[in-house]
């Protein structure tokens, strides 16, 4: 594999990491000294059991205000400071009770708040410094009843003074890398990343398997325009074509290579390009026939058993028969698990899911479809339809359907892919 | 939606779909649920067909000016090819001797609920209505899981009736998913498993994005059957 055939891959956000990257909600957060923090959560969770921690637990919940993002610092600037029982009792001797202000008092801006060095009092202030603590979602109190809760409760009530509620905006959801925790923790609020991605593929994963496809993809992606131009001469076919590769031994092997045939009319002939033409014989539906009878070749049936003409699934141009030829897959094989599909197109909802039942391991395409296109989840779309995109993340939802694979696009190869019509299912 | 370059631009469009326009039958008058129970017995016929071959039983009828003018069963398991469902079957009948365009006056009667990739299929060849039988809780495309028949797309919409003899849909996969797939990789024991015959009435009759209540015995076929619907 040449060097300069290296497609640059992209892999796509899956629907759940593109809901989880965009949805934000604001939560209710109190400053309180660190050492409440235990009592002040209990206070919460009894008042609210359907309120799960679980929700929130990618962010943390008791924060220096050093480590806030630089826009809530500016907003909660200054910060309070718990003052000592004796300064208060000198500073406030003639009232009954010391006022709320006296006791969460601002820390003089220039106080250096580390115990770095050895000055005791900067220390002993570090312990007093009251810490930002993030309640709950603000739909669980209206912000009068949780104000009336925390009174009721120490440090409030103990303290006799009155909560001021702050009001933060974060992800609802948990972050799905380590760039995207660090980018949330400057932005909304400091985020704990476990290191695990709850609405997708591991990113580890994501990256081993890039490395694994990334240097040899461009040329399965040339492959599959050579298909797609091959049918397309013929006037069988749009210019879309499709190379299904098995590289479960290390190395790739092209087990399959088919164009599209959706203007190849029931006795083989060059149909008129109106309406949908035969959507059967998209590029997909035939690489996956032309598979499938692989495998009955080999596991010496008869491969024509219950074919149809309309299937088009029999090789038509030199690539597709060479391919099918190679006695390269194996027979007791379950459909198409652990094979690649590349594409020069991302491939329309009915493909996309034709890949999902077909149990295809990485699905690699050039060109976004984002009218017709089954695989992204975003709406970033193409040039021509920026901001469009279908939405459906066939490729990766597991709680919906009952199969998932990795899809990558190759922005490089999508400008080599041939222009189709923006409408087209590919 | 684009629709500047809309195929069917100029042709009679389905009205625009809005939630009410995804069915149940038990809503319909008993002379409409005669008329649809006439041709899902016809689907149903082969479904068993499929089911005594060996292959999930899935079956459907394509029904143009009250005739049936093509029949298609579940396929998956003889061609080793996952997409062979009854709609590609039945389809690669009719048009290898009719005009794609037939299809705009034709409906759809199918035992399973058609999955995503035959909901797509149905709206890029602009089939006039779709009926079925059972919701498909694990790929269904027309309500169970995805609403692929209303969803935004470059084609129209087409309506979907759902609930037409589900029982006996749901029975014959039952039937079907007590029995050995030895097709798929790593096949469990399936020897210990029973028929269940009681099916829980539809509480619940909003199809769009409401799948039918989980069923015991049908929710999660533990092997990996090639497909259903």
């Amino acid at each position: 594999m040449g060097v300069d055939s290296a497609a640059q891959l992209v892999p796509l956000r899956t629907k759940d990491e593109v809901r989880a990257s965009i949805e934000t909600h604001v939560l209710y957060a109190v400053e309180i000294p660190a050492r409440f923090a235990n009592s002040v959560k209990d206070v919460i969770h009894e008042a609210r059991p359907e309120f799960k921690p679980g929700e929130i637990s990618h962010l943390r919940r008791v924060v220096q205000f050093k480590f806030l993002p630089p826009q809530l610092q500016k907003r909660f600037n200054p910060p309070a400071r718990l003052q000592r029982g004796i300064r208060n009792s000198e500073e406030h001797e003639d009232d009954e009770q010391p006022p709320p202000a006296a006791l969460f008092n601002p820390l003089p801006p220039s106080d250096d708040e580390s115990c770095s060095d050895s000055d005791e009092e900067s220390c002993a202030k570090s312990e007093d410094t009251v810490r930002f603590f993030l309640l709950c979602p603000t739909r669980c109190f209206k912000p009068a009843e949780l104000v009336a809760l925390l009174r009721k409760n120490p440090p409030f009530s103990t303290m006799n003074i009155h909560p001021k509620l702050l009001y933060v905006t974060v992800p609802a959801l948990a972050p799905t890398s380590a760039e995207q925790a660090n980018q949330w923790s400057e932005q909304y609020w400091p985020i704990a990343y476990k290191n695990t991605n709850p609405f997708g593929p591991h990113p580890s994963l994501v990256a081993r398997n890039t490395a694994e496809i990334e240097s040899e993809a461009g040329d399965w992606l040339a492959l599959a325009r050579t298909a797609a131009a091959e049918t397309a001469e013929l006037g069988v076919g749009e210019e879309v074509g499709c190379v299904v590769v098995d590289r479960s031994s290390g190395t790739g092997e092209v087990v399959a290579i088919a164009g599209d045939c959706r203007w190849r009319s029931p006795i083989g002939e060059a149909e008129s390009h109106t309406g949908p033409g035969n959507v059967m014989a998209h590029a997909v539906q035939r690489a996956i026939a032309i598979v499938a009878k692989k495998r009955l070749l080999m596991a010496g049936k008869n491969p024509a058993f219950l074919d149809r003409t309309l299937f088009c699934d029999i090789p038509l141009t030199a690539a597709e028969t060479a391919a099918y030829e190679k006695a390269n897959i194996e027979p007791t094989g379950y459909l198409c698990v652990n094979l690649d599909i590349y594409l020069t197109h991302e491939p329309c909802v009915m493909c996309s899911m034709a890949i999902l039942h077909s149990r295809f391991r990485r699905c690699i395409f050039g060109k976004r479809m984002p009218l017709t296109g089954g695989m992204t989840s975003d709406t970033a779309g193409n040039d021509a339809n920026p901001g469009k995109g279908l939405q459906h993340g066939i490729f990766w939802r597991p709680s919906e359907l009952n199969w998932k694979f990795l899809a990558w696009e190759s922005p490089a190869s999508a400008e080599l892919s041939a222009s189709v019509t923006d409408t087209l299912h590919v | 939606m684009p629709d500047s370059n809309h195929r069917f631009k100029n042709d009679e469009q389905q009205p625009r779909q809005d939630q009410s326009a995804d069915h149940d039958a038990d809503d319909m008058k008993p002379e409409e649920r005669e008329y649809h129970e006439r041709f899902m017995r016809e689907a149903i016929n082969m479904a068993e067909l499929a089911l005594k071959s060996d292959e999930t039983p899935v079956g459907c009828v394509f029904v143009k000016d009250g005739e049936i003018f093509g029949r298609g069963m579940n396929e998956t398991n003889r061609t080793l090819n996952g997409t062979r469902h009854a709609e590609f079957v039945a389809l690669a009948g009719i048009l290898s001797k009719h005009p794609v365009s037939t299809l705009k006056e034709t409906d759809l009667y199918v035992t399973v609920e058609p999955c995503v990739m035959c909901a797509s299929m149905l709206r890029q060849y602009g089939i006039r209505a779709v009926y079925f039988g059972c919701w498909n809780e694990r790929f269904g495309g027309t309500g169970g899981v995805l609403n692929i028949h209303s969803d935004p797309s470059v084609d129209p919409p087409y309506p979907v009736t759902g609930g037409i003899f589900r029982e006996e849909a749901i029975m014959l996969l039952r039937k079907f998913y007590v029995q050995e797939n030895d097709k798929a990789p790593e096949p469990k024991q399936k020897k210990t498993r029973e028929l269940k015959t009681e099916i829980l009435p539809m509480d619940i009759h909003a199809p769009k994005s409401t799948p039918t209540p989980p069923v015991p015995g049908l929710k999660k076929p533990p092997v990996p059957a090639a497909s259903t619907a």
